[in-house]
C-alpha cells in the first residue's frame, strides 16, 4: 500500500516534467517545425486555397490555443488523423509492437553481454584479458553508429560480403523470418552500446570491489567468483538498474529512429521521423507526449525498484 | 520505388508514387495505352472517346456498364454496388471541397461551368454543378466555360478517379489508408515502407489487344508481351510496392533475386551493370538474369531565375535590368549540361534547349543546342562587357531540399560559377527540410533561383509552357514570375486549339522568347534504367503511364516465385 | 528531483595547484595518453593548416572526372561530381574540431556555470527550476530534439550545434551540481562566506576553480560526442550547412558503398576513428590523472 501511494506521489511530482516535455517540443516541432501545407496543395495554388489548408491544418490559430488543444488531446488520449487519413491511436499501435520486437533483443544482449564482458575484465583486474575488454570497448566506442550500421550491412548482408541476411526490410510472420531479419539491427545496436555499456559496468563493479566489506570477506578467504556474485554484484545493482532503466526511452526512440530509417522498418522511429520531416504534426504531438510518459513511469518504476533491491532506501 | 505515398485518397494523390496505387485501385474514365510511345489516350471506364460538340464546349462521355467497385462493408450488404456515371461527378466535386485539402483542382478550375460557383457556394454536395450533369447512369455531360483540349487527359489522372459516396462517408480521412474502388487491384496492407496488393477478382473481363496497346515488336519483343494477346488482366495474384530510400538497399534486395523483381538501377551501379549505354546493354552475368529498358523521363529538371529579384531579374533602372540579363545569359552559357549528365545521369539524359521536353510530341530537334552548350569564355566575355565584376556581381542563392545529392548540385553548380568569376562566397546553399518547405519558399517568391523538376501531367506541351505564363505567378506554378506580354497572348491563343501544325508552330514561338530573354537553365529529361528478373513479362515505365502498366504485369509460367506474386523496389 | 549520481568516495582531495601539477606528472608518464595527445595534435596541426589555407584549399573545386581510383594526383580518388576525395577529407578535420571546440566549450561552460548555481543554491527555485529543465531535456530522445532545434532554426548555420549544445550541458550540469553541493559545505567556502563575499563570487571564484578536473573531462567527452553526433545528423539531413564534413562524406557514401565504391566511406570513416580514438584515450588518462584516488 505504501509503495502504491509513493508511486502515485511520484508521478504527480511528474506531472511539471510532462507539461515541460510536452511545452518544449510543441514549440520547437510543431510551432516553428516543418508546415504541412505546400506539401498539400496542388501543382498550381491560388492564394485562396493556400489559406483554406492553413485553416484545415488550424495553423492561423494562435499559440496559446494550439497548446491549449494540444494538452486536452493528451488528456483524452485522442490526436486525431495523421496525414495519411489514418487515426493516429491506429499508427501507434501498428508500429510501437515492430519496434519493441526490432529493439528489445539488441537492448538485452548488450546489457548481458557487457555486463558478462564487465565481470570477466574486473575479474582480471590489470591484467591481459582486462586490457584487451577495455581496448575493445574504447575502439567500439569510437565508431559512429552509422558506420556500424553501414559496415554490418555491407558485410553480412550485401552480395559482396557474407550475403547471410536480408539487406533491408521487416517480416515478422514467422520466427525464421522475424530472425533473419533482426540479426543484422541487433547487431548493430549491441556493438554500439557494448562499448559504453561494458566500461560502465566495469567501473561500478571495480568501485564496489575496493570496499572494506569485500576486503573483509577476502581476507576471511572466501573464492573470489564467489565474492564478485555475493558481495559485490548485489551492491552494484542500483547503479545498474538506473542504467539500464534510463537507457530505455532513448533506446526506444532514438535507436529505433536510425536503424529502422536505414533498414526500411516501419516501426515508430521511422513514423517519428517522418512525421518531423514533413511535419505531420498529430503523429509527432502523440510520439511526444508518449515519450514524456514513458520516462516519467520510468522514474518512478526506477525508485521502486530501488526499494525492492535495497530496503535501506527510504520511500521519502 | 525510392519513397512513400503519403496518402491514397485519389484527392489528393499528387505524388507519382500515390498515383501507382490509385490507378491501380480506383477506376479513371480514360487511361494510356500500355505499349505505345509516345504516349497515346485510350477509353478506360469510358466506353470510348468523348463525343466532343463542334464548339469545344460539351464532352459527353459513356461510361461501361456492369462496372462494379469492390465489396466493402461501406455498401448495402457489402457487395460491391455498379460504377455509374454520378460517381464521376461526385468525385470531381471532392477536388472543390476545401474540406479535403484537394490537390487536383488546378486541372479543372475555371474550366468546367458552374464549378467554382459550386465551391464559392459552400461546396454543398446536394447541390448540382450545371457543368456536370449524369444523362442517365452510363453516360455523362461535362460543359466547359472555353475549350480546354487537355481535357480527356486530365480523366486519366489519378485525381479523377470515381471514388464511391458511401466509402468517403463510411471511412472519412480514412479513405487515404483504405481505398475502395473498382480497379484492377484491391489494398492488402499499407504503410510507409511497404504497399500490398490483391488481384481484384471481379475486375471486368477485357482481353488485351496488342495492337490497340501499341505494341511495336521490333523493340518490345524481348520483353515476352505477345504473351498477353486475348487473355484479360490482371495476370498477378498479388502486387507488393517496396519504398526504398536508400537506393543501395533497394538495388541490393533486388539482385538478391527473391526480394524484389523489378527496380530501377541506382546511378551509382551503372559502370559495374551496363556494358554500353547507348543502346542501353547489359553486362553478361547481368543479362543472363534481367531484362533492362531505358525509358526518358516524361518531364524535365531546369532551374529558373526568379525576375521578382532585382539582382537577377526585373529591376526599376532599365540599365541595371539590360545588365541582368547579360548575367543572366552569363550564368546558362556557364552551366555544364554535359557534365551534370555525366555525373547524375549516366550520361543517358537528353539535355535539350527551352521548356518543351523531349517527350512531348510538340518537341523540335531542330532548335539550336547553343543555350545548353558550355562557353565559359563567352560567358566571362559577357559578364565583362556589361561591368560585372567579382565585386559587384550578386550574392547566389541557391535553396535545394537537405540531402546529399542536392548538396553536391550545389558545390558543383558552384564550381562552375567560380569558371565564369564568381568568387567562392557569392554562390551559397539554402537547405530547406523538406519538399513541402521549399515549395513554401517558391510559392512565396523567396528564393532568387528556382530549381526544380516538373513531370508532364499529360503529353502536351502546354503542361510545361504555363510553367511560364504570367498569370501563373507565385503562388501559381510560373516560379520564375517572368510576365512577357507576347509570351502570354500567345498561351492564350494556344490554349484553345486543338492539337494542329499551327499550336506547334505558336509553341514554338513561346519558347524561343523563354531562350531570348534568358528565363531559365534548361533543361534535362532523365533516363530511368528499368531492371527486372526475366520471369517478369513487363514493359515498366512511371512516367505518363504511371501505374496503369502493373496490371499488364505477368510471370513467365516456370517462374520459381509462383504463386504469381510481383514485387516492385 | 532525478538526479542520480554514482557513489562517489569519501576520501578527501588535494585541492588547488598541487591537484595539477600532480595530475599533469601522472599524465607524462601514461604512454598511451601521451601517444594519444600526440595523435590529437598531429590532427589540431591538420585542422589548422586547413584553417590558414595551407592545404586542402581546392577541396570544392572540380579537379577530376566521375569516381576516379587512386592515383598520384587524387591521392583518395574523386568523387561523383569529380572533388579530390583527399582535400575533402583533411579539410573535414578542420570542420570537426569547429563543431568539436564550439560545442564542446559552450556546453561545458553553460553546464558549469548552470550546475554551480544549481548546486550551490541547492533546494531553492533556482535549483527546482535548473533540475526541471535537466529532467525535461532527459525526456526529450535526443535525436527528436535535435532535429526539432535543427528544423526551428532552418536557417541558422549554427543550428546543428546549438541543438547538440542545448542537450550536452546537461551531462556537465549535473555532474558540477552534485560536487557544488559537496563543496559548498567545505570550511573555505564557509569561511568565505562569513567575511562577506557575496554569493556570486564565492561560485565563481572559490567553487567553480575547483571543479575543473570534472570540467576538463566533462569538455573532451563532449567533444567525441559532438564528433559523432555529426555523422548521424548529417545523414538525417540536419548536419553542417556551408562547408564538408565527415558526416556529409560518410552520407555521400551510403549511396556508393554497395556499388563498391569505397573511397569517401573509408577516408571520412577511418579519419574520423583516428581522431575520436585518441580523443577517447586523451579523456581517459585525464581522467586517471586527475582522479587523487589513484596514486601517481
Amino acid at each position: 500500500m505504501e509503495i502504491v501511494q509513493y508511486a502515485l506521489r511520484k508521478l504527480l511530482a511528474g506531472l511539471p516534467l510532462i507539461f515541460g516535455v510536452t511545452l518544449v517540443s510543441f514549440a520547437l516541432m510543431v510551432y516553428f517545425g516543418p508546415d504541412m501545407t505546400y506539401q498539400l496543395l496542388g501543382k498550381n495554388p491560388t492564394p485562396d486555397q493556400i489559406l483554406e489548408v492553413r485553416h484545415q491544418l488550424g495553423y492561423d490559430q494562435p499559440f496559446l490555443q494550439r497548446y491549449l488543444g494540444f494538452l486536452r488531446e493528451i488528456v483524452t488520449f485522442n490526436f486525431g488523423e495523421s496525414s495519411t487519413g489514418e487515426p493516429v491511436t491506429t499508427l501507434l499501435a501498428k508500429t510501437i509492437p515492430v519496434s519493441l520486437i526490432l529493439i528489445l533483443p539488441g537492448f538485452i544482449l548488450g546489457h548481458v553481454v557487457g555486463l558478462l564482458l564487465a565481470l570477466a575484465a574486473a575479474y582480471w583486474r590489470g591484467r591481459w584479458p582486462d586490457k584487451l575488454i577495455m581496448a575493445v570497448a574504447v575502439i567500439g566506442m569510437s565508431v559512429s553508429f552509422l558506420i556500424v550500421i553501414i559496415g554490418f550491412q555491407i558485410v553480412l548482408s550485401s552480395s559482396d560480403g557474407l550475403d547471410l541476411f536480408p539487406v533491408r526490410g521487416w517480416n515478422a510472420s514467422s520466427l525464421g523470418n522475424y530472425l533473419s531479419y533482426v540479426t543484422v539491427p541487433t547487431l548493430a545496436t549491441m556493438f554500439v552500446a557494448l562499448g559504453y555499456d561494458t566500461r560502465f559496468y566495469r567501473s561500478v563493479i571495480v568501485e564496489e570491489m575496493t570496499r572494506d566489506h569485500v576486503r573483509t570477506a577476502r581476507a576471511f578467504g572466501l573464492p573470489e567468483s564467489r565474492i564478485l556474485l555475493r558481495n559485490i554484484l548485489k551492491n552494484c545493482l542500483i547503479p545498474f538498474i538506473t542504467r539500464v532503466m534510463f537507457s530505455i526511452p532513448q533506446v526506444a526512440i532514438g535507436g529505433a529512429l536510425l536503424i529502422e530509417s536505414y533498414f526500411g522498418i516501419p516501426g515508430i522511429g521511422k513514423a517519428t521521423y517522418e512525421a518531423i520531416v514533413t511535419g505531420d504534426q498529430p503523429v509527432l504531438k502523440a510520439v511526444v507526449s508518449l515519450t514524456a510518459i514513458l520516462f516519467v513511469l520510468v522514474v518512478v518504476l526506477n525508485d521502486i525498484l530501488y526499494r525492492v533491491v535495497d530496503p535501506r532506501v527510504t520511500l521519502k | 520505388m525510392d519513397q512513400a505515398p503519403t496518402t491514397l485518397d485519389p484527392v489528393q494523390g499528387a505524388n507519382i508514387y500515390a498515383n501507382f496505387v490509385i490507378v491501380n485501385a480506383y477506376d479513371t474514365l480514360y487511361s494510356y495505352q500500355y505499349l505505345a510511345r509516345p504516349y497515346l489516350l485510350k477509353p478506360n471506364l469510358a466506353v470510348d472517346f468523348p463525343v466532343v460538340s463542334p464548339d469545344g464546349l460539351t464532352y459527353t462521355i459513356r461510361l461501361k456498364k456492369g462496372v462494379r467497385f469492390i465489396d466493402d462493408p461501406c455498401f448495402a450488404g457489402g457487395r460491391g454496388r455498379e460504377v455509374v456515371a454520378e460517381d464521376f461527378i461526385y468525385s470531381i466535386k471532392r477536388q472543390f471541397d476545401p474540406e479535403n485539402q484537394p490537390q487536383g483542382a488546378w486541372l479543372w478550375q475555371g474550366r468546367i461551368t458552374g464549378l467554382d460557383e459550386w465551391k464559392a457556394a459552400g461546396s454543398d454536395y446536394a447541390q448540382p454543378v450545371s457543368g456536370l450533369r449524369a444523362v442517365d447512369d452510363h453516360t455523362l455531360e461535362i460543359r466547359l466555360t472555353r475549350p480546354y483540349p487537355q481535357l480527356t487527359a486530365t480523366l486519366a489522372q489519378g485525381y479523377s478517379a470515381l471514388v464511391p459516396r458511401e466509402a468517403v462517408e463510411k471511412y472519412g480521412k480514412g479513405l487515404g489508408v483504405r481505398p475502395v474502388g473498382s480497379g484492377p487491384f484491391r489494398l492488402v496492407s499499407y504503410d510507409t515502407a511497404r504497399v500490398v496488393m490483391e488481384r481484384n477478382p471481379n475486375y471486368r473481363q477485357e482481353p488485351v489487344d496488342l495492337a490497340a496497346e501499341g505494341y511495336n515488336p521490333a523493340t518490345q519483343k524481348f520483353s515476352g508481351v505477345q504473351a498477353l494477346q486475348g487473355r484479360s488482366p490482371p495476370f498477378v495474384d498479388r502486387l507488393e510496392f517496396n519504398f526504398i530510400n536508400e537506393s543501395s538497399a533497394s538495388w541490393s534486395s533486388f539482385t538478391k533475386g527473391d526480394e524484389v523483381q523489378l527496380t530501377v538501377l541506382p546511378i551509382e551501379q551503372i559502370d559495374r551493370v551496363l556494358a554500353s549505354k547507348r543502346p542501353v546493354t547489359l553486362r553478361p552475368e547481368y543479362a543472363a538474369r534481367y531484362h533492362v529498358y531505358g525509358g526518358l523521363e516524361a518531364g524535365f529538371v531546369f532551374t529558373a531565375f526568379n525576375m521578382d529579384y532585382p539582382e537577377f531579374g526585373y529591376n526599376p533602372d532599365p540599365e541595371r535590368e539590360r545588365r541582368n540579363k547579360a548575367l543572366r545569359c552569363a550564368m546558362i552559357k556557364g552551366y555544364d549540361w554535359e557534365a551534370r549528365n555525366n555525373s547524375w545521369y549516366f550520361g543517358l539524359g537528353e539535355y535539350f534547349p527551352g521548356i518543351i521536353v523531349p517527350a512531348s510530341p510538340e518537341f523540335d530537334p531542330a532548335l539550336s543546342r547553343a543555350s545548353v552548350t558550355r562557353d565559359v569564355a563567352g560567358a566571362r566575355k559577357l559578364l565583362k562587357d556589361n561591368g560585372w565584376t567579382p565585386d559587384n556581381l550578386p550574392t547566389v542563392v541557391y535553396g535545394t531540399t537537405a540531402g546529399t545529392t542536392e548538396r553536391l548540385f550545389f558545390e558543383q553548380f558552384r564550381a562552375w560559377l567560380r569558371d565564369i568569376g564568381f568568387p567562392q562566397d557569392k554562390v551559397v546553399q539554402k537547405t530547406y527540410a523538406n519538399f513541402g518547405d521549399i515549395s513554401r519558399a517558391w510559392k512565396r517568391s523567396q528564393l532568387p533561383l528556382v530549381a526544380k523538376g516538373w513531370g508532364l501531367d499529360y503529353p502536351d506541351a502546354e503542361n510545361t509552357l504555363q510553367l511560364f505564363y504570367g498569370p501563373n505567378a507565385s503562388p501559381g506554378s510560373n516560379d520564375a514570375n517572368w510576365k512577357n506580354p507576347e509570351y502570354d497572348r500567345l498561351y492564350e491563343e494556344s490554349s484553345v486549339m486543338q492539337p494542329s501544325p499551327e499550336r506547334t508552330a505558336l509553341y514554338h514561338r513561346m519558347n524561343q522568347i523563354v531562350l531570348d530573354d534568358c528565363v531559365a537553365i534548361t533543361g534535362i529529361s532523365r533516363t530511368r534504367i528499368y531492371l527486372w528478373h526475366k520471369d517478369v513479362i513487363a514493359v515498366p515505365d512511371r512516367e505518363i503511364l504511371g501505374g496503369f502498366w502493373l496490371k499488364y504485369v505477368d510471370l513467365a509460367p516456370d517462374s520459381p516465385t509462383s504463386p504469381a506474386t510481383g514485387k516492385g523496389g | 528531483m532525478n538526479a542520480v549520481t554514482l557513489p562517489m568516495p569519501a576520501a578527501t582531495r588535494v585541492r588547488g595547484e598541487s591537484l595539477w601539477r600532480q595530475a599533469a606528472r601522472k599524465f607524462g608518464r601514461d604512454r598511451l595518453g601521451m601517444l594519444a595527445l600526440g595523435v590529437v595534435l598531429a590532427y589540431f596541426v591538420v585542422a589548422l593548416g586547413a584553417w590558414l589555407g595551407w592545404w586542402a584549399g581546392g577541396w570544392a573545386d572540380l579537379t577530376g572526372t566521375k569516381w576516379e581510383p587512386v592515383s598520384s594526383v587524387h591521392w583518395f580518388g574523386t568523387n561523383i561530381i569529380g572533388q579530390d576525395i583527399f582535400d575533402r577529407a583533411v579539410f573535414s578535420t578542420a570542420t570537426a574540431f569547429e563543431v568539436g571546440l564550439s560545442v564542446a566549450l559552450a556546453a561545458t561552460l553553460i553546464g558549469a556555470v548552470l550546475g554551480a548555481f544549481a548546486g550551490f543554491f541547492v533546494g531553492s527555485w533556482i535549483d527546482e527550476f535548473l533540475l526541471w529543465c535537466i529532467g525535461v531535456l532527459d525526456a526529450i530522445p535526443f535525436y527528436l530534439f535535435v532535429a526539432a532545434v535543427a528544423y526551428a532554426l532552418t536557417d541558422n548555420p549554427w543550428a546543428m550545434q546549438v541543438a547538440m549544445i542545448a542537450t550536452f550541458w546537461v551531462g556537465t550540469g549535473r555532474l558540477i551540481r552534485g560536487e557544488v553541493i559537496k563543496l559548498r559545505g567545505m570550511e573555505y567556502v564557509e569561511a568565505a562566506h562569513s567575511i562577506g563575499v557575496s554569493e556570486v563570487a564565492i561560485i565563481f571564484r572559490h567553487i567553480l576553480p575547483n571543479t575543473g578536473h570534472i570540467l576538463l573531462v566533462q569538455a573532451s567527452i563532449t567533444f567525441v560526442s559532438a564528433i559523432k553526433a555529426e555523422v548521424i545528423l548529417s545523414f538525417l539531413g540536419l548536419g553542417i550547412k556551408d562547408g564538408m564534413s565527415w558526416g556529409l562524406m560518410i552520407d555521400e557514401s551510403t549511396k556508393e558503398v554497395l556499388a563498391g565504391f569505397y573511397n569517401n566511406f573509408l577516408a571520412a570513416s577511418l579519419l574520423m576513428f583516428g581522431l575520436v580514438m585518441a580523443f577517447n584515450a586523451v579523456a581517459d588518462a585525464l581522467q586517471d590523472a586527475l582522479d587523487p584516488r589513484k596514486v601517481g
